[in-house]
């Protein structure tokens, strides 16, 4: 009789959870209100930038009628929660992305909206932007976005001390390189620190030296579908370049055992082990956080060297230009959104970003540099950036995202000598173009 | 509800001898268990089933594809290494957990008491998830700053995520470290399930421990042994977490076992429907090896270790 009594009310609790957890369900949907008049939903990365988002919203609502919701997903779920929310009523108006492929499948599909009607209306929201930076979010010829955080070019760091020690200066050339790398060598250092571990740090190095090898017309012509491109002679040469660097031990021989993301590399170049690292700008501020010390007295920076006799232009880089704000096609209120699009080339939003260590790409940046925190760094990269006739992005941003493994993989499997300079080929052209 | 649970016992009890019956619960009981397990299990493997013949890039709806993602996934040379992956991995960790998870279960079922304190502190792995393990060995793995670096003599250049060889060891080795305790906890309670007497009639026959041990011990332990191994099985195929963290997969495509195969399909290329049928297959594979395994075993036949006492 006891065990019956109870069973019934096991049961009501089981109903009332699962109704409980549909009316949750439901309560997801109504609450994310797409589609109510007089907001536009922004939708961006969520991480520690989010204060300066949070404050240009609110600018931008003490005077815009149509007011701006600032919704944020954690980082490690942006890309997943974009992909799903972008084709429903719950899509946002205006969203974060890396430019490049990450929004070709959306303006494949139809989805976003082209910015030139707003440029003609308002030249500004191109020329007062880096066109080297502002041409990463053009697809097809048309504009679909507007620069919004800090650019991040890759740059040679290297360890001031160690180079003294061995008596190399900052190499200029590739033979200069090659030649420090021997130097560095013979002092029992290992001589370029290298995240193999993480993938995309390996990467780098195939993006500079491709650009200076072939030029930037190589990758485009290759992003653009014409997988001839790799079997190139330039493409086979920057190929015989890295394999002999390779070979000369500049990376030592367990660099797929080290990893940026949890601070290995960094520490090899911090703390002497090794004489340079070939990073994003965002190395500055990691050894600013784990050796303050060898961030104020030793941290050296340069550009990638160049290569004799090869076609790319020496002053261009590669990186990730910056982030950018896209807009929805199906926006109801498109010049609301193209009123808050003009606040990421605003005085206010500049100094907001330097605040918190970003380097906007727009014109009126420089008028700000002497009062960021460290002038003389901000103020190379900035002018690195604004002379680059190429600005590359990151290959595997550039292709679609079905490309990333297989990118990741080929250039490891390349450095740890798995696949030759053929391998490399046919991996790279079999990847998605589209 | 009340009075459906009534019939369905009275009924029983009027079909079956009485005394089968007695203190046995009616269907409906299973009622809230079978609902989550039809909601949460069935439904979604269900789902997955049909996304397995679309393509879906999460963008728009899934279009369907028939037969053409199967045939895509298995042309992929990636996918049938990654399956031997999951299978070597699988195989290397029954064989290398097995054994010593016996000898320690056994030693810590033993009476002393320094071995109640030891095997407490033996247990600790167990009581940290994988994604903590496996963050602790890669740093202390890190061939310049961890381990490797002070034990040159040992590792060499540290190059442990660098070569296939290495980093399935250090895959074996972590999820060893991490789940020897647990295995070990069933064999220490199914060893003290033994009875002493079978121990003490040995004895006066005059077998000595070792033989005490392969007689009587492991033998005793079948049941364990079975239970251990399957679920060593299914948790070797469905390794993830360890993977993602120590290797993603590398160097290449060297750890890419079917389940980091999967995530990488789906979650990173936004190929749901090939991410679909390999979780599929993994499904399929899964449940062949754990049936063979019970099969084989005589398992599901549930017979007792204690015939004859």
């Amino acid at each position: 009789m006891k065990k019956r009594a109870w069973f019934p009310r096991a049961v009501a609790g089981g109903a009332t959870l699962a109704l409980g957890l549909t009316l949750t369900a439901c309560g997801g949907d109504g609450a994310s209100a797409g589609g109510d008049s007089g907001t536009i939903h922004v939708l961006v990365y969520g991480d520690s930038a989010n204060k300066v988002e949070k404050a240009i919203v609110a600018e931008f609502n003490k005077t815009s009628k149509v007011k701006a919701v600032l919704d944020t997903v954690p980082g490690a779920d942006y890309q997943q929660k974009l992909q799903t929310v972008i084709n429903t009523k719950q899509a946002p108006d205006v969203f974060f992305n890396w430019g490049g492929g990450s929004i070709q499948p959306f303006v494949k599909a139809g989805l976003l909206l082209p910015l030139d009607d707003f440029i003609k209306k308002d030249p500004g929201l191109k020329d007062n932007f880096l066109s080297s930076v502002f041409n990463t979010a053009v697809v097809d010829g048309k504009s679909y976005g507007v620069p919004m955080r800090g650019t991040q070019p890759v740059l040679m760091f290297n360890n001031k001390k160690v180079l003294a020690d061995a008596g190399v200066q900052p190499p200029q050339t590739w033979d200069e390189l090659i030649d420090a790398v021997k130097k560095l060598k013979a002092k029992g250092v290992t001589p370029i620190a290298l995240g193999g571990g993480d993938q995309w740090p390996t990467l780098m190095w195939f993006e500079y030296l491709y650009d200076r090898v072939a030029g930037p017309e190589l990758f485009t012509k290759a992003l653009g579908g014409d997988k001839s491109a790799w079997e190139s002679e330039d493409s086979k040469k920057a190929l015989g370049m890295l394999k002999e660097l390779i070979d000369a031990g500049a990376f030592g021989t367990n660099f797929d055992s080290v990893k940026f993301t949890d601070g290995g590399s960094p520490q090899l170049l911090a703390s002497g082990k090794a004489g340079f690292e070939l990073m994003g700008s965002w190395e500055y501020s990691t050894q600013q956080d784990a050796s303050p010390d060898f961030a104020k007295n030793d941290l050296g920076y340069t550009n990638f060297p160049t290569v004799t006799g090869g076609k790319g232009d020496a002053a261009n880089v590669v990186g990730n230009t910056n982030n950018f704000y896209s807009v929805l096609k199906k926006t109801e209120h498109p010049e609301a959104v193209a009123d808050f699009l003009k606040l990421m080339y605003s005085d206010d939003f500049v100094k907001q970003q330097l605040a918190i260590g970003n380097l906007p790409t727009t014109t009126n940046t420089t008028k700000f540099l002497d009062s960021a925190d460290n002038p003389d760094y901000l103020k190379y990269q900035f002018d690195l950036v604004q002379k680059a006739p190429s600005f590359q992005l990151s290959w595997d941003q550039a292709y679609p995202p079905s490309g990333i493994t297989p990118i990741h993989q080929a250039v490891q499997q390349f450095f740890n000598g798995q696949v030759d300079a053929d391998g490399f080929i046919k991996a790279m052209q079999a990847l998605p173009t589209s | 509800m009340v009075s459906l649970t009534a019939s369905v016992t009275g009924k029983r009890q009027t079909q079956r001898p009485a005394g089968r019956t007695i203190g046995r619960p009616g269907l409906a009981w299973a009622l809230p268990a079978t609902i989550f397990f039809a909601l949460f299990a069935v439904v979604p493997l269900v789902l997955v089933a049909v996304l397995s013949f679309t393509t879906w890039s999460g963008l728009g709806s899934p279009e369907y594809a028939g037969f053409d993602t199967w045939v895509r996934v298995f042309q992929d040379p990636v996918m049938i290494k990654s399956l031997w992956l999951s299978v070597l991995l699988t195989v290397l960790g029954v064989v290398v957990q097995t054994p010593l998870s016996i000898l320690l279960g056994v030693w810590a079922a033993g009476p002393q008491r320094n071995r109640a304190v030891l095997s407490a502190v033996f247990f600790v792995p167990l009581l940290l998830s994988a994604t903590a393990v496996s963050v602790l060995w890669r740093a202390l793995l890190d061939p310049n700053f961890g381990v490797p670096s002070q034990a040159r003599w040992l590792f060499g250049d540290g190059n442990l995520f660098g070569t296939q060889t290495a980093a399935i060891g250090v895959l074996v080795f972590v999820s060893t470290w991490q789940f020897t305790p647990f295995h070990a906890l069933i064999y220490q309670g199914a060893t003290r399930a033994i009875p002493q007497v079978l121990y003490q009639a040995a004895q006066i026959d005059g077998a000595g421990t070792v033989r005490q041990f392969f007689h009587i011990t492991l033998p005793q332990l079948r049941n364990s042994i079975i239970t251990s191994m399957i679920l060593m099985i299914v948790g070797g195929l469905t390794t993830f977490d360890t993977v993602l963290i120590l290797t993603q997969g590398g160097p290449g495509t060297d750890t890419t076992i079917s389940a980091y195969y999967m995530y990488d399909k789906a979650f990173k290329g936004f190929d749901f429907g090939a991410g679909a049928a390999v979780a599929l297959m993994l499904v399929v594979v899964a449940t062949v090896i754990s049936l063979i395994v019970v099969r084989v075993s005589g398992y599901d036949k549930m017979a007792g270790t204690k015939e004859g006492l």
